[in-house]
């Protein structure tokens, strides 16, 4: 990479999300109260350093140390499932895109298929299904249902990658098919993915959320969700008990809106038609000739996760180019 | 009497997004006559469709014009202050006519649109009909077939888009046309049907003279009046075209034609040598003007 | 012609989607290991006192009446059938209340919410974009960093500040529910006024978060057209300002009507959430309830209402983007 040079919207975004991370790793050994251990009455003020910093729940336990304690649990499960849609993406999409033929329509009648079907239903039935909701059941249902946009971007890049010469070098030497992918295909898509993934995480801890607060969230652990779930049901908002809502609510915003600033900020990173060019203005320049700092189709991450990636990078020219 | 052309002392600089800046059009000046074509011709690079975008009151940034005037049929204009010129000169006093006119059309509109729109710019009162009136009679006079109005880009083939394109170009009868390689993307004999097309147009007087900027040698024997060579954003040598190719005095149009593969008989007989033949630092020879 | 093969594959991709969801809403919640019936059985029996006989007695009644005694194939060919008659069964934990009763009276509440919050979001937020885009500057910068941080709230968060903020301390807004206690719904004036107070709050969480979305995507399809060949060939022939702005919007809309496709299932579910928060009496709050008690009918029909809305409103993107690209409306005649 040339000149790589990372912009204010990296670094906020790094800033942001290194905080949520030292919460969530550190935090726990900070913070050395059980989050399941009764420290207070019902939804007590916060009073001092402690475990009663942010306060009392409705079950009299301690804010600030479910808060640190659903911090991990959102971002492990956001993590995990992120992963495992990330692989089955990039696995579906590759495959085929390189494939072609057979395959390639196979693979994407089903993408398509499942991309149209909403993924909160599926989550939603699969979750009711299931009686012992871990953290690790609810990443898995979640990562195999969130896969689709991925793959079809994947495989949108791959058939381009496809097309170019040192694929076939690579074929006619005699590599195998696992090795052709693997080293001539997945660097070219690298950026993409990583981008993807960032993206994939955050729609998963925002499903996870959604999941939660619906009732359906991990019932061994607590989760943001899961503390917005008892914060609605025992009414807390009603009675002004902000301690119990506010620190939840705040830390998925931060969560939710780092991510999608460091996909947008990786973006512009890795795509050098986006780049915002510091273009000196000179006088008389006439500003409607002005070329834009473009930005392609953006993400759409919703309650439901995402529904939309971003635009795939691309250095094939539009129809119709010279 | 007064030069059709007269552009004057024009500098055009690109400003990179990391703040470098590369020169494109190193202090040029060119003048054309009435009824001319004037060949525009160079390696990539060399500045010549930076210079047609100048001229044609296109240039945009990252390109700056930093300073320069151009005066076409005596009316001068400051290059400098692009904001400053007024919107009616693109189009009816100097058209361009762009590099693959692909997507030179909304995807989402039908050619009579752009037609109309691009004619009442000019003319606020003009009515649609006259306005596709006025195209038909030009498709027809041209001998392209008037359906293509009603078409969308993406029905129309490449070589039919680009001869569209190029009577969208001069339906304003526009003192100037600026050709931006026009048929680098056409075959053979669309190239040929391109060609003739805009020298009958010359020839009825639609436009009155036309920069062809191309890379392409041997079209340029065919369809210019005079030819300017450009290198490195300076033009090296001008003079009638018969002049250049047959008798090329600059050491890189010498380098330019040893390169070309045509094959005329003249050529036919003479070994290409290649740029390598030459010693690149003797490109750097003063102008040379027949 | 061309479009009206591109409806009919259309409608017959839609239909095929819509049994896959079919089957996947019947089977994933049979997935259960044990018996829904016996969480049933054991909540009515509670507290009484009946004996052993008298249970099984109530509990073989229960299997027969939701056709639990029947094989998987042929309880789904009842689910079929039942469905497409419009019958979506029997609530578990209101019983015997139908399930179509119970969401005939949550599903208009959903509709009035949601449907005038998606327009109103996707209308005003693709304009805010545009006007972005063109305006540049300050004003373009302000807009795209807020719209940029509120789609990145999640809606809910949102709706529990706002509530928090404007109903709870501030007191400009009621703090739940859909209509004042003690009055009921009817098609008057006045109830009409005091329905709408509950209204607004839940209303603008949501279209604040798709404003937010919208005119982020706007806003770059904008600028992206702008730098576009068809916009600098149009300028340099003297094309107005107005002009080139009509024709890169009618270019930039066409990407945002794709996503809008996608947008509605995440608004909706977002939505849903919101209705939690609220206490507004929809479908969301219904859902709540039903996993709560494990009613597995309920849970079943809403999942099956949202599918068939979702698809719905992806099948009318479609026939709009159908209608509007004249790539797909004309058909390749060509001229080659």
């Amino acid at each position: 990479m040339k000149s790589v040079s990372f912009t204010p919207r990296f670094y906020v975004a790094a800033v942001m999300l290194a905080i949520v991370l030292l919460i969530a790793i550190i935090g726990p050994l900070v913070v050395q109260t059980d989050p399941n251990a009764t420290v207070g009455g019902l939804y007590d003020r916060p009073a001092g350093w402690g475990p009663l910093l942010l306060g009392t729940d409705n079950e009299g336990q301690s804010v600030i140390a479910n808060l640190v304690y659903g911090t991990r649990t959102s971002l492990i499960v956001g993590l995990l499932a992120g992963t495992i849609a990330t692989i089955i993406g990039l696995f579906v999409g590759i495959v085929a895109g390189f494939r072609g033929g057979l395959v390639d329509n196979l693979l994407s009648s089903l993408t398509n298929i499942f991309l149209v079907i909403p993924v909160i239903i599926v989550v939603i039935l699969l979750s009711v299904a299931l009686d012992n909701r871990s953290i690790f059941t609810l990443a898995f249902v979640m990562g195999i249902t969130s896969w689709p946009w991925l793959a079809r971007a994947v495989r949108a890049q791959t058939t381009s990658v496809r097309t170019r010469e040192h694929i076939d070098v690579a074929m006619m030497s005699g590599a195998n098919l696992p090795s052709i992918l693997l080293r001539d295909v997945l660097p070219y898509l690298l950026s993409y993915v990583v981008m993807a993934f960032v993206l994939q995480v955050s729609g998963a801890i925002l499903l996870e959320s959604t999941l939660s607060m619906l009732g359906l969230g991990p019932t061994n652990a607590v989760s943001l969700g899961i503390m917005l779930y008892w914060a609605i049901a025992w009414g807390s908002v009603r009675t002004g008990a902000w301690w119990a809502f506010v620190p939840p609510t705040v830390m998925l915003t931060i969560i939710s809106f780092s991510l999608l600033l460091l996909q947008s900020s990786l973006d512009e990173l890795f795509n050098p038609r986006l780049r915002r060019g510091k273009i000196r203005r000179k006088k008389g320049a006439d500003p409607r000739f002005e070329l834009p700092a473009a930005e392609g189709p953006s993400p759409q991450l919703t309650a439901a996760g995402v529904v939309e990636g971003p635009a795939p990078i691309q250095d094939t020219p539009k129809e119709g180019g010279r | 009497m007064t030069n059709l052309l007269d552009a004057a002392n024009i500098r055009g600089v690109y400003y990179t997004p990391t703040g470098e800046e590369v020169v494109g059009v190193d202090n040029v000046s060119i003048q054309m006559a009435e009824g001319e074509v004037l060949g525009l011709a160079g390696e990539s690079g060399s500045g010549k469709s930076t210079l047609g975008s100048i001229i044609s009151l296109t240039a945009r940034p990252p390109l700056i014009v930093e300073h320069g005037s151009l005066a076409v049929d005596g009316k001068v204009q400051d290059l400098s202050d692009m904001a400053s010129i007024p919107r009616v000169w693109r189009g009816a006093v100097v058209s361009m006519l762009p590099q693959g006119a692909m997507n030179s059309v909304s995807p989402t509109m039908r050619i009579r649109d752009l037609v109309f729109d691009v004619m009442r710019a000019h003319d606020g009162k003009i009515k649609k009909d006259e306005a596709l009136d006025r195209a038909r009679d030009r498709l027809v006079t041209l001998g392209l077939p008037t359906r293509a109005l009603d078409a969308y880009p993406h029905q129309l083939s490449g070589g039919m888009k680009q001869r569209v394109v190029t009577i969208i170009s001069t339906l304003l009868n526009p003192r100037l046309l600026i050709a931006d390689e026009p048929t680098s993307a056409l075959d053979v004999s669309s190239q040929k049907a391109l060609i003739e097309m805009l020298l009958e147009m010359l020839e009825k007087e639609i436009m009155s003279g036309v920069i062809f900027v191309t890379h392409d040698l041997p079209v340029l024997r065919t369809v210019a009046t005079r030819i300017a060579v450009m290198y490195q954003g300076k033009v090296v040598e001008s003079g009638p075209t018969n002049t250049i190719v047959d008798d090329p005095e600059h050491p890189y149009t010498r380098a330019l034609l040893s390169s070309v593969l045509t094959p005329e008989p003249k050529y036919a007989k003479i070994r290409i040598e290649g740029m390598r033949a030459f010693d690149r630092e003797s490109f750097k020879a003063p102008e040379v003007k027949h | 012609m061309n479009l009206a093969r591109y409806f009919l594959s259309k409608i017959g991709w839609y239909l095929l989607v819509f049994f896959v969801a079919l089957i996947l809403n019947f089977i994933l919640p049979r997935l259960i290991p044990g018996n829904p019936v016996d969480a049933l059985v054991a909540q009515m029996t509670r507290g009484g006192g009946a004996s052993g006989d008298a249970v099984k007695a109530v509990y073989e009644n229960f299997m027969k009446e939701f056709g639990l005694d029947q094989p998987l194939w042929k309880q789904f060919l009842t689910y079929v059938g039942n469905v497409l008659q419009g019958d979506l069964g029997t609530s578990f934990a209101q019983y015997p209340a139908s399930v179509n009763s119970l969401i005939a009276q949550a599903l208009p509440w959903s509709i009035a919410l949601q449907l005038p919050a998606i327009i109103v979001g996707w209308v005003v937020g693709n304009i805010v974009g545009a006007i972005a885009a063109f305006k540049g500057g300050w004003f373009d910068r302000g807009i795209f960093l807020s719209a940029l941080f509120l789609s990145a709230i999640p809606p809910y968060c949102l709706a529990i500040i706002l509530l928090f903020v404007a109903a709870v301390q501030g007191g400009f807004f009621p703090v739940g529910g859909a209509y004042s206690f003690g009055l009921s719904p009817e098609f008057s004036l006045a109830f009409f006024g005091d329905a709408i107070t509950y209204f607004w709050l839940p209303f603008w969480s949501i279209v604040l978060v798709f404003i937010g979305g919208q005119a982020v995507g706007m806003r770059s399809m904008a600028i992206y057209e702008n730098g576009a060949d068809y916009v600098n060939y149009g300028r340099g022939l003297g094309l107005r300002d107005n002009t080139a702005v009509r024709y890169i919007f009618r270019n930039a809309m066409l990407p945002q009507i794709t996503g809008l496709a996608l947008s509605i299932a995440g608004m909706i579910a977002g939505a849903l959430i919101i209705e939690l928060v609220f206490s507004y009496p929809g479908l969301g709050s219904l859902l709540f309830a039903a996993i709560g008690q494990s009613d597995y009918p309920v849970i079943q029909a809403i999942m099956l209402i949202l599918t068939i809305a979702m698809l719905i409103a992806n099948f009318f993107v479609d026939l709009l983007y159908g209608i509007i690209d004249p790539r797909i409306r004309a058909a390749q005649s060509g001229d080659r």
